[in-house]
């Protein structure tokens, strides 16, 4: 299955979250995306997005301080 | 003694952060995804401090006094405070609490914020303000209105919330039923667990909220001022102490927004999530105009979404509500015209966000 990255470090909420949304628009069902971000408040809208649209998440993880690495699996 | 503001805005700014809790996002939600995951705690932080408020003020606690009704300044104000606080990506206290977290961009808004409530509320445009402010109409509550005690707006809100929270209970426990919850590896153990590792649940903070705003009463009442939590003014009185050392203007609420920002802090650091973090310029323009909107709006509006959405709607005064959908609509807008609108555009005319194939 292919992964692709998407760096969003230094955008701030809502920004990581419409990133994502627009970057999972152009994977296939199955397709990894894992997503940096460093705004607290994503770690609550990521993971929220992933389970109400049918994503898997896959990995949750912090980098360094403040910092985050989300791995999302597209759903149908 | 001023200094129980410090400790009771230390324990908001603690609160706030743990719970992610964000007025911006609880309003820009609600139409952006349809999502009331914060609207709806919020509205819980409304009801439980007006029954607090409601009770203490009949046992002779405190004595709160409704702002009077001055329809075009809170509807021009509040419409201004909510593009204001789409622009720079949080309210007021959210952007004292993401200040203390380390976001330069938090920073820059809260700067101006501060610079244009001072200019609006002491500076030179003072008199304008007060003019705009004086345009009163009619009553300035709706129990006075009605001619019934405060108790019936306060019960007949707080079922109707009583509703909505369960409703909502119930929908997101049915969602997660099978699934299971993502969660970031634990870094603590035991009461630090809970206290300074896992995220705090949207309901934990809007019940904390309610209970702060409560003891706020209390609290700043027993200081010698009559109120509950505020921040336009202290931010304008900030500013204007430092420009002018006029030692008066510090009082028990300029204590409490400081404390937010201690707080926030503390809460920050411990989780591992403070850091300097440095947005672009397109970032820091719309965070320093955004703080310009936010100080001229709450100053217009008579208070900010803590001042009007939350304390002013527990009174029930006209101020209160008619602010807090002002607001809410302002960032409505906003949201279609910074937000909505770009994507649409993006979508047509150039390349979605940069994708790199992972190693």
């Amino acid at each position: 299955m292919p992964a692709y990255t998407l760096q969003t470090n230094g955008a701030v909420c809502p920004f990581p979250l419409i990133d994502a949304k627009s970057a999972m628009e152009q994977l296939t069902t199955g397709d990894d995306l894992i997503i940096g971000f460093d705004c607290t408040q994503a770690t609550d809208s990521l993971p929220q997005w992933a389970a109400e649209d049918g994503h898997e998440v896959v990995a949750f993880d912090r980098v360094g301080e403040a910092g985050w690495t989300i791995t999302v699996r597209k759903g149908k | 003694m001023i200094l129980t503001g410090l400790f009771l805005g230390a324990v908001l700014g603690y609160v706030l952060q743990r719970s992610r809790f964000c007025v911006t996002g609880a309003f820009r939600d609600l139409y952006m995804t349809r999502s009331a995951r914060y609207f709806t705690p919020f509205l819980l932080a409304i009801a439980i401090q007006a029954i607090g408020v409601a009770a203490l003020t009949g046992a002779g606690v405190i004595a709160p006094e409704a702002a009077s009704f001055a329809p075009l300044a809170v509807i021009g104000g509040g419409l201004l405070f909510g593009v204001g606080i789409i622009m720079a990506g949080g309210c007021a206290t959210g952007t004292y609490y993401r200040a203390g977290e380390g976001l330069i961009g938090s920073w820059v808004a809260l700067i101006f914020y501060m610079l244009f409530a001072a200019v609006m509320k002491f500076g030179p445009l003072g008199g304008f303000t007060e003019a705009a402010r004086a345009r009163t109409v009619g009553d300035a509550t709706i129990q006075e209105t009605l001619g019934v005690s405060v108790w019936v707006p306060t019960i007949l809100f707080s079922a109707l919330v009583a509703v909505l929270v369960v409703r909502q209970m119930r929908a997101s426990a049915a969602r997660r039923a099978g699934t299971k919850s993502v969660r970031l590896p634990a870094r603590r153990s035991g009461l630090g667990h809970y206290l300074a590792d896992i995220p705090w649940n949207p309901w934990v903070g809007g019940v904390l909220l309610g209970l702060i705003a409560i003891a706020a009463w209390v609290l700043s009442t027993a200081a010698g001022r009559n109120g509950g939590l505020g921040i336009t003014t202290p931010s304008a009185k900030i500013i204007t102490f430092l420009t002018t050392g006029d030692v008066t203007l510090v009082d028990w609420s300029v204590m409490l927004v400081l404390g937010i920002l201690v707080g926030s802090f503390i809460a920050a650091k411990l989780a591992g999530e403070f850091r300097w973090r440095v947005p672009d310029a397109r970032t820091i323009l719309h965070s320093a105009g955004g703080g310009v909107a936010m100080g001229v709006g709450a100053a217009l509006a008579g208070g900010c979404t803590i001042g009007n959405s939350l304390v002013e709607t527990s009174l029930f005064s006209y101020q209160g509500w008619v602010s807090f959908a002002a607001i809410m609509l302002g960032t409505w807008a906003a949201a279609w015209f910074f937000l909505v609108r770009p994507q649409k555009a993006a979508a047509k005319n150039r390349p979605a966000p940069v994708l790199s194939p992972a190693a």
